[in-house]
């Protein structure tokens, strides 16, 4: 008796649920659907800031569609796109945003001239520049019907993609990987940007053109940057100059001590050039402290397209730099090609913003993938597929020659040389200065004087 | 030519910001026993706060940066406070669950941030994901030691000596230094301990920013990632003046610093390891900190320093 | 017109990845109080042993001289894609062997972190790991055999050899969640039994447990041991599901995602976990089918998501530290035996 008393008092807990623990979890539970409620007034919040709608998904290939009460019913076709809109990559993403409305506008306004009754719709989903997520806006797209799939951006992503849509049938044009361990024939990836192989020989060229003979290769210490750094020793060597590569790490807050590194190799190598392998980011914050360093601002810089167009090299320390170093560099370009004056001129106008990297790449893509779903008759993955090969043959578009190579990447590919001149509304601006042509570089202009 | 030029002034430099950012932490966990994840965000919004000033507002003024920044974190600094810490510390809450919830704080703030970036973006098409470097126009700039260099000595020298000041010879430092040592004694001798508590996160969040304003003069594209890069580094700091004495943080700050700028050059040139691998060694001298002197203090790992051989039962 | 079954696979198949890992880190920090930052680190072991031995092996048992054509080289990878699906016997043999190799390295990672972990006191643990995360990325970057920064991809999936696609995904499906029912079961056995009282000891007053004879570094190596090697087979899984790994997906934000599940779905609880990983998961997938719907917007949603996750744990630890679903007492038979002799006590 007296035990079963203890044994009572000592431990209540057993088994019951006290009344405070029920109001507790009630509050719990009330608080985490006002957070979900919140969620909601969030995206509401957010969809009335948010000005210009892009036209919106629908399931694809099904007439059951929202719009259009039209007499003869369009046929829609839904392309899905996944883009860096947040994350590492997300600048370059917002702007290929708007560079994706402008495609399938300009898309559809050419089919109907064509006389065909059909309308694309874009259903753009954000991957947050991360692998997961990647994946899981590509099986969305497949789980929604839909067979043709625009991007992802990075490598990284679209190696995550790949035993996905080989085994589903869906095709995936990106408009930027590079990797070279991606260059895989027969199978669903295509890729409308030509490898870096082909820059690295227009950068080795350049800087050889130029008079030096002994650079320092300072690269990105990932694929792009490594992949790159390789083709450039090799193609510098034989043209019959010497390389060294300095790896440096990604995604570091600074570089300062890495530039530091990189200046007292260049002064006890004696090399007479700087190539430089990056990004826009870390590309920027390299040039800013390389401005800093007598040495360094003593040889002549190179760099590949990466850097291009990003806002922070217009910056007061790295327009001048580049002056004094005559700072040139290489990017993927069909020059004066009227098609991309065209698209860069209509961005400007309708969006405000000069068109980024891969702009043009990513446009063809569309337009591609558009045309393909046409010409294949069914909307069937393999079909699709093979119609793709065969309308790139013939397609022109900013980014040039679209045609790809039997490993599914773009085959031709022509590069421009450019420059940092003042000028421009921020004082500073970039300005393609020249072009790759059979082997040698042709400047089109002096820009340092 | 390892000791060149360039690599001893970037230690320099490097140990003003490792001084900014790390004495406040310790200051703070010091008073309040928070280990506090949003630290990192504190570092981030002072930079963030000159740049919208510079990308919004045109303004690139760094006297009226730092001060906006010091108010702008500080007054965050105290918010979680309040809000946060003070809530969970009075009902009892465990260490390790006040560091969870300043991890919730850190991502919020994270985020936050990045919808700002967003939303300036939209109203100014300007690029805030990764923002140049700003030349400040009332720092004096041209011929001889950088912007970053004479703006950090000046941010340093400020905190180091306001510091000692404040503490030492004033009641208020006197008080802070009371409620850090035993704060319900502090309480019961008449000590507004809340008032204290708050004050400190006030001062230590706002050098923080302060510290922030300065790394936009530094670096070439500052992204809203900074201060998370940064931020076991400066734990790091911290923890070599276990997490208690200043003075020993100062001395951590320029360690680090030199581990990271010189230390780096020296495997680079006479082991030929590559400059890629600095976070590797940055992170080996942490654990190598952590290990040899791990910290005292609850929470420390003071059960276990007396143990030799395994003993008790399981 | 939607796949809802593609979409049910899917998710449940992310979903049994991240209940496994979640239920290695309640082990471990709600139950044993051991505040583990560092899980993205034994998570990517187990992915990174996974991707090494499948790639290698299936090279290397078909002949292919792999110091020629390594599996991180295009023309291994071509070859991968082709020798990958031959065999079923080699695909699941080396599954089996991955999932086991995994656990054991991830856990005796685990085991062996243990000691500077109690060495630096439960307050630092959280940055002891996360560091050494840092570092083991770092050193995965660097590191040219397992590709370094290229990763490894191509990893020959376990039913390669199946030719149907919606098979294969089921069937897929079936593995997760066959491995996330022996991880319950073998957690829950190890929650309800006087060991796990004993972590709960340790981790409500770890001097009082020390104090009654309870050896506590040895415990919390055990418990490390056991989470790490769980988030291994997680690692392994996630491998074999993206068929690609590389150094930047393991991060600390992984880590933090995990906690947010168990912090939601309340410490110490593991059906907590998995209602935590449910939702988290869940709201995820909806996610990326009402964005588009969404059109051009100012705010992201995805950072929305996240503010909202922060805002979930702050909120949830300060108003009810136990999350949504509370802390069981712990069910051994003696809680049994004394709950029927005072009369069906539980209520």
């Amino acid at each position: 008796m007296l035990t079963e008393k203890l044994i009572k008092v000592s431990m209540p807990a057993i088994g019951r649920v006290s009344n405070t623990m029920v109001a507790r979890n009630t509050m719990a539970l009330a608080l985490v659907a006002v957070l979900v409620l919140g969620l909601a007034a969030g995206y509401g919040l957010a969809v009335a800031t948010g000005s210009g709608r892009v036209t919106t998904a629908t399931v694809g290939g099904s007439v059951a569609t929202v719009t259009v009460t039209s007499a003869p019913t369009k046929k829609v076709f839904s392309i899905g796109v996944t883009l860096p809109l947040s994350g590492e990559l997300s600048s370059i993403g917002k702007i290929w945003e708007k560079v994706v409305q402008l495609a399938f506008e300009d898309l559809n306004r050419e089919v109907q001239a064509y006389g065909f009754n059909v309308e694309f719709r874009a259903v753009v989903l954000d991957d947050g520049t991360s692998e997961e997520k990647a994946l899981q806006n590509v099986q969305s797209f497949a789980q929604q019907g839909i067979k043709v799939v625009i991007g992802p951006a990075t490598s990284a992503q679209v190696k995550v993609v790949k035993s996905y849509v080989d085994s589903n049938k869906i095709v995936i044009i990106s408009p930027s990987s590079t990797a070279p361990t991606l260059a895989i024939p027969n199978d669903f990836i295509f890729r409308t940007v030509g490898s870096d192989a082909g820059q690295a020989k227009v950068l080795a060229t350049l800087a050889f053109q130029e008079g030096v003979r002994k650079v320092v290769v300072f690269h990105r210490n990932d694929e792009y940057g490594k992949a790159f750094a390789d083709f450039f020793e090799r193609y510098f060597k034989e043209l019959g100059g010497t390389a060294i590569k300095i790896p440096y790490q990604t995604g570091l807050p600074d570089y300062a001590s890495e530039v530091a590194a990189l200046a007292s190799r260049v002064q006890s190598e004696g090399a007479d050039a700087v190539v430089l392998i990056a990004f826009d980011t870390d590309g920027a914050n390299i040039l800013s402290h390389a401005a800093e360093s007598p040495v360094l601002s003593g040889v002549r810089w190179f760099i590949s397209e990466g850097p291009h167009s990003a806002e922070e090299l217009l910056s007061q320390a790295i327009g001048q730099f580049a002056s004094k170093v005559r700072l040139l560099g290489t990017r993927p370009l069909f020059i004066a090609n009227p098609l991309y004056e065209d698209l860069k001129k209509r961005m400007v106008q309708r969006f405000g913003v000069e068109p980024s990297v891969f702009c043009e790449n990513l446009y063809d893509a569309v337009k591609l993938a558009g045309w393909a779903i046409l010409r294949a008759g069914t909307y069937d993955g393999e079909a699709i597929r093979a119609a793709l090969v065969e309308v790139a043959k013939t397609y022109y578009g900013p980014s040039g020659w679209t045609m790809f190579d039997p490993q599914g990447d773009k085959a031709q590919q022509d590069y421009g040389i450019w420059a940092i001149v003042p000028g421009g509304p921020k004082g500073y601006q970039f300005k393609d200065v020249g072009l790759y042509e059979r082997g040698t570089v042709i400047f089109l202009e002096q820009p340092y004087q | 030519m390892v000791l060149e030029y360039q690599v001893m002034i970037n230690t320099v430099q490097y140990a003003f910001f490792y001084l900014v950012f790390s004495i406040p932490l310790t200051l703070s966990y010091r008073t309040t026993k928070v280990i506090n994840f949003a630290h990192a965000n504190l570092i981030t919004y002072g930079a963030y706060t000159a740049i919208f000033l510079h990308g919004v507002a045109g303004l690139n003024i760094m006297s009226l940066a730092t001060v906006v920044a010091f108010l702008v974190t500080g007054s965050i600094a105290v918010l979680n406070n309040v809000l946060v810490f003070t809530p969970l510390q009075r009902k009892g809450s465990p260490p390790s669950i006040v560091m969870i919830a300043s991890m919730g704080l850190w991502i919020v703030y994270k985020y936050l941030l990045y919808i700002a970036t967003d939303i300036a973006n939209y109203y100014t098409s300007r690029n805030f994901m990764s923002y140049g470097r700003i030349t400040y126009l009332d720092i004096p700039r041209g011929v001889g030691p950088s912007q970053a260099l004479v703006a950090g000595l000046a941010i340093a020298l400020i905190t180091v000596v306001s510091l000692y000041v404040l503490l030492e010879r004033t009641k208020i430092g006197r008080a802070m230094r009371a409620v850090a040592d035993n704060p319900l004694l502090a309480e019961i001798s008449g000590i507004p301990r809340t008032l204290v508590v708050n004050l400190t996160w006030f001062v230590c969040g706002g050098i923080v920013g302060a510290g922030g304003v300065v790394w936009t003069s530094f670096s070439g594209a500052t992204t809203p990632e900074v201060g998370d890069s940064m931020i076991l580094q400066v734990f790091t700091v911290s923890f070599v003046g276990g997490l208690i004495s200043l003075l020993r943080t100062g001395v951590g700050a320029v360690l680090i610093a030199a581990v990271e700028n010189v230390g780096i050059a020296l495997l680079n040139t006479y082991f030929g390891v590559p400059v890629s691998f600095k976070p590797f060694l940055t992170f080996t001298t942490l654990l190598a900190i952590l290990i040899a002197f791990p910290p005292l203090g609850a929470g420390g790992g003071l059960p276990y320093r007396f143990l030799r051989r395994g003993r008790g039962s399981d | 017109m939607i796949d809802v079954v593609g979409f049910v696979i899917s998710w449940l198949t992310i979903f049994g990845i991240y209940s496994i890992l979640s239920l290695s880190l309640n082990l471990e920090s709600g139950t044993a109080g051991v505040t583990n930052f560092g899980k993205v680190v034994f998570y990517g072991a187990g992915a990174y042993i996974a991707a090494t031995l499948t790639t290698y092996l299936t090279l290397i048992l078909n002949g292919v001289d792999v110091t020629e054509t390594p599996p991180y080289d295009v023309r291994g990878i071509v070859l991968l894609g082709e020798l990958g699906s031959r065999n079923p016997l080699m695909s699941l043999g080396l599954l089996v062997l991955s999932l086991v190799v995994a656990f054991v390295i991830a856990g005796a990672l685990g085991y062996l972190l243990s000691y500077p972990i109690i060495r630096v006191g439960p307050a630092f643990v959280g940055f002891t790991l996360l560091s050494f995360g840092e570092l083991m990325r770092v050193f995965l970057q660097h590191y040219e055999p397992v590709g370094g920064n290229k990763g490894l991809m191509a990893i020959p999936t376990p039913f390669g050899w199946v030719a149907e696609s919606r098979v294969r995904e089921v069937a897929y499906l079936g593995l997760v969640m066959g491995v996330l029912a022996t991880t319950y079961v073998v957690i829950h056995r190890l929650v309800n039994s006087p060991l796990g009282r004993t972590l709960r000891a340790v981790r409500d007053d770890e001097v009082a447990a020390l104090c009654l004879g309870k050896h506590v570094p040895k415990i919390k190596a055990k418990v490390l041991f056991v989470g790490s090697g769980f988030a291994g087979v997680a690692g392994v899984l996630l491998a074999y599901y993206l068929t690609s790994v590389n150094p930047n997906m393991f991060v600390p934000a992984v880590t933090f995602n995990v906690w947010a599940m168990i912090i939601l779905g309340g410490c110490g609880n593991l059906k907590g976990s998995l209602v935590g990983a449910a939702v988290v998961t869940f709201v995820d997938r909806v996610l990326t089918f009402v964005t588009p719907y969404l059109g051009v917007t100012v705010i992201s949603p995805d950072y929305l998501r996240w503010v909202i996750v922060g805002l979930l744990i702050v909120v949830v630890l300060i108003v009810n530290p136990r999350g949504l679903l509370p802390e069981e007492p712990i069910k051994t038979p003696a809680l049994e035996v004394v709950s029927e002799e005072l009369g069906g006590g539980s209520g």
